[in-house]
């Protein structure tokens, strides 16, 4: 047992990387170097070769602002998005987010933004991707511990205490877990996508002659139904309209 | 002498009458004059010019007669001489001239004239509209045909009369579109310059001159303008009215060139900037006057006021604007100066400006940009007005200027390797796993060890019951069949006994002090110790004096739980 876990542990801290830990922030320090020097193309270059094998939402923000400065406000924003997906609720991802849109020529009919969401999003989610899981693991720990104590403890009252704290103990493994599971769903949820051509038909039907349904532009967010062989995606706009694109005129996010 | 003449009289009257009109020539070209010459021989004088079409007349008619005598014969011709001309070349006709004689009325024979193209005579315009009525005709002249938006244009309006006289009745000039137009001052007008136009003299003279600025880049197009005069009004009559209408002009108007400055609004010309405040140190709340003069050759009218760009220290308003511009054939020029009163609210030193400017100069094809000196304000915070007043700040918002991305991280960025997540991760399930399975097995060995350790409280149980039960056997016979000293004899013996065996003391030596040092070391021992020496007393009391303070059941039962707890303690 001990030896399967050794093993395990082992595999995911020590996978091999093209781009060790050293690299990458010495690339990240040359691209906030020239970012500040107003050489945009250069901090791009060196935040996207750092992106090939990191992630996280500060480096989402600077090639978001990396790409915005250049003026491709549609590749900006879908960097704001992955950025967002990993901190929902990051206050300066927000920002930059609302401001590129600004930009862009499309205006659907997105639902309301609840007032408490971007709190509920930040208690829910966090800064960090693993929160829930590392919680779990505590929950976890806490509760056979307390369960342990409740069999092992002799007084009557101190039986009935650990009793509880075990029951209380389970409700928040299981919350944890729960949240744990929702957030890894929505980190591994690529359904939503920027359109990325300047300005795209979406038809009725996959085909290049079919009836224009509607027009969209750059930068405008979609959700991705589904996609065929010939690369068409079906797409959804927040208000529910639904068509097809011809392919590689979005970018998932 | 009477009846010769009178002889010569009626020959005369027999003589024959001929009417001729004659020309020099046939062919001209256009401005070349033709002499015509009608002749009425014997027939009196009363003919007039006959219909010369298109033709004009400028000169004539000049009288003549003749007598001649031949022969006798008296014979008289009158002729009348006109000088005419074509203003456009083609075929014209002289119609025939008709004179009333004694008898009825003869004619002349139509004329055929043949007008050429004759070299460019004067202004091509002005022979244009000659051609409309080649008595009155007015042109219209642009100083030129193409021009920059804002530049300035010069449109003329030239009047050709051939009246002596002309008093002029209404203009109908139609609004111009889009031009800003400024008119020209031309004092009084007189017709009292001669040219001749093809060939035929007029009187000409400017009677409108506009300046033009265009406002809009592409086709632009004056319209017709209708003027009506009264032709030679005198004191016997009211004249003839004439109705001159002028050539609509087109003009192309074009856009200024791409790439002009943040700051240009629209002059275009040659200029100069300067700006001069009135003074350079003042205390708050105290207004400066800022002049910032433009001069040169521009649109001045349509400047607009330059953006100061002053720090929000100050308080701006709105400029006053100082005109010393003149309108002239030569254009506008002058100075138009902003007059901005500014009232500084922070003491301080401050730079004002520099104020820029910026304006198109056509002639070198390019936008300029003007910039003026900055001005030096030293501002000391003034007395508040005096008084009990406390200075107070004027709170204002903070204004948002500009947006922009927020700015990007630096340091730790907490990257993490892409894609992969501790949830459901080999980690993950191995860490949720482990407190599960050291529960397991903790639960196993705890009722392992329950089990076990139960099992060994029970047997040291029973066997310090047995023994109690061992040693208190002769007792309890005793105190069943209710022999006293027996009894206690026994109780006390196998108390002895006891409790020599356990600690290994002979007889003798079971006494409180050694029962407390053995017991000493037992949790409880002390109480133990105590109730063994109390027993002890007990029984020997009873044994050697007739005192029986407790029921001999109950000290029995007290002996045997000792030993039982004796038992327990020893050995835990």
């Amino acid at each position: 047992m001990k030896r399967i876990l050794f093993i395990g542990l082992l595999a995911f801290a020590s996978q091999a990387h093209a781009l060790d830990r050293v690299q990458a922030d010495s690339l990240v320090a040359r691209g906030v170097r020239a970012y500040a020097a107003g050489d945009h193309g250069a901090a791009r270059a060196a935040f996207d070769s750092v992106s090939v094998e990191y992630s996280s939402a500060a480096l989402e923000l600077n090639l978001g602002n990396c790409f915005f400065k250049l003026g491709d406000v549609a590749h900006a924003i879908l960097h704001y998005e992955r950025g967002l997906r990993l901190a929902p609720g990051d206050a300066d991802l927000q920002a930059n987010l609302d401001f590129a849109n600004e930009q862009v020529k499309d205006r659907v009919g997105a639902p309301p933004a609840f007032a408490l969401g971007n709190t509920w999003a930040q208690l829910r989610s966090g800064a960090d991707p693993d929160q829930w899981a590392r919680r779990s693991l505590w929950a976890s720990m806490l509760f056979f511990t307390l369960l342990g104590l409740a069999v092992a403890l002799r007084r009557p009252v101190f039986r009935r205490a650990a009793w509880a704290a075990a029951g209380v103990a389970l409700i928040g493994l299981l919350l944890c877990l729960g949240f744990a599971w929702v957030r890894h769903s929505e980190l591994r949820d690529d359904s939503e996508a920027i359109i990325m051509a300047p300005k795209v038909d979406v038809r009725g039907e996959p085909r290049p002659s079919a009836t224009v349904l509607f027009v969209l532009h750059k930068g405008t967010k979609v959700t991705v139904l589904q996609q065929d062989e010939q690369g068409w995606s079906e797409v959804q706009l927040p208000n529910g309209n639904v068509g097809w694109m011809p392919p590689a005129t979005v970018e998932r996010i | 002498m009477l009846v010769a003449f009178l002889m010569g009289a009626a020959g005369l009257s027999a003589q024959e009458i001929s009417f001729t009109a004659t020309v020099d020539r046939n062919s001209i070209a256009v401005g070349e004059h033709i002499r015509l010459t009608l002749t009425l021989t014997n027939g009196g004088d009363r003919f007039d010019a006959p219909d010369l079409g298109r033709l004009v007349v400028v000169g004539g008619p000049q009288y003549g007669s003749r007598m001649s005598n031949i022969n006798g014969r008296m014979s008289t011709a009158v002729t009348k001489t006109w000088i005419i001309t074509a203003t456009a070349p083609g075929k014209y006709v002289i119609g025939p001239a008709k004179a009333t004689i004694a008898r009825g009325s003869i004619a002349t024979q139509p004329i055929t004239i043949e007008v050429v193209k004759g070299a460019a005579g004067g202004d091509a315009n002005a022979a244009q509209q000659q051609r409309a009525n080649a008595n009155i005709f007015c042109t219209v002249d642009l100083s030129k045909s193409k021009a920059m938006v804002g530049e300035q244009v010069l449109v003329s309006y030239t009047l050709y009369s051939r009246y002596g006289s002309l008093e002029p009745v209404a203009y109908d000039i139609p609004p111009l579109n889009g031009f800003w137009s400024e008119e020209i001052e031309l004092g009084n007008i007189t017709l009292d310059n001669v040219v001749a136009v093809n060939g035929i003299e007029y009187y000409k003279a400017v009677i409108k001159r506009q300046l033009l600025i265009p406002q809009r880049p592409g086709r632009l197009r004056i319209e017709a303008a209708k003027l009506t005069y009264r032709a030679n009004v005198n004191w016997f009559g009211q004249g003839t009215k004439v109705e001159v209408v002028t050539n609509p002009v087109d003009f192309t108007a074009l856009a200024l060139p791409a790439g002009a400055p943040a700051d240009f609004n629209g002059a275009v010309g040659e200029l100069k900037l300067e700006a001069t405040a009135d003074r350079s140190s003042v205390t708050t709340d105290e207004a400066i006057e800022i002049r910032v003069r433009l001069s040169g050759r521009s649109n001045l009218k349509l400047l607009d006021a330059p953006k100061l760009g002053f720090p929000g220290d100050f308080e701006t308003y709105d400029p006053k604007v100082v005109d010393r511009i003149a309108v002239t054939a030569a254009g506008m020029s002058g100075s138009r100066e902003f007059q901005y009163t500014v009232i500084p609210r922070h003491e301080g030193r401050f730079e004002l400006g520099p104020i820029g400017f910026s304006y198109y100069d056509p002639q070198a094809g390019a936008y300029r940009s003007l910039r003026s000196d900055p001005l030096t304000i030293e501002v000391a915070q003034g007395s508040g007005g005096g008084g009990a007043m406390v200075p107070r700040t004027s709170k204002s918002d903070v204004l948002m200027l500009d947006a922009d991305v927020r700015y990007i991280r630096s340091g730790d960025l907490e990257l993490r390797p892409k894609g992969r997540f501790l949830f459901w991760s080999w980690p993950w399930f191995a860490g949720m796993s482990v407190p599960a399975l050291a529960f397991v097995l903790f639960v196993a060995w705890y009722r392992k060890h329950e089990r076990e350790s139960a099992d060994e409280q029970g047997t040291r149980r029973r066997r310090a019951d047995r023994v109690a039960r061992q040693r208190l056997r002769e007792a309890g016979t005793a105190l069943q069949s209710g022999e006293r000293a027996a009894f206690y004899s026994a109780l006390s013996r196998a108390l002895h006994g006891y409790l020599s065996d356990k600690f290994a003391l002979g007889v003798a030596e079971v006494n409180t002090h050694e029962l407390r040092e053995r017991f000493a070391p037992f949790h409880g021992g002390q109480a133990l110790a105590e109730d063994c020496a109390r027993l002890l007393a007990a029984c020997d009391m009873a044994r050697f004096a007739p005192v029986e303070d407790r029921p001999r059941k109950e000290l029995y039962e007290e002996a045997a739980d000792l030993i039982q707890r004796i038992e327990r303690t020893a050995r835990a």
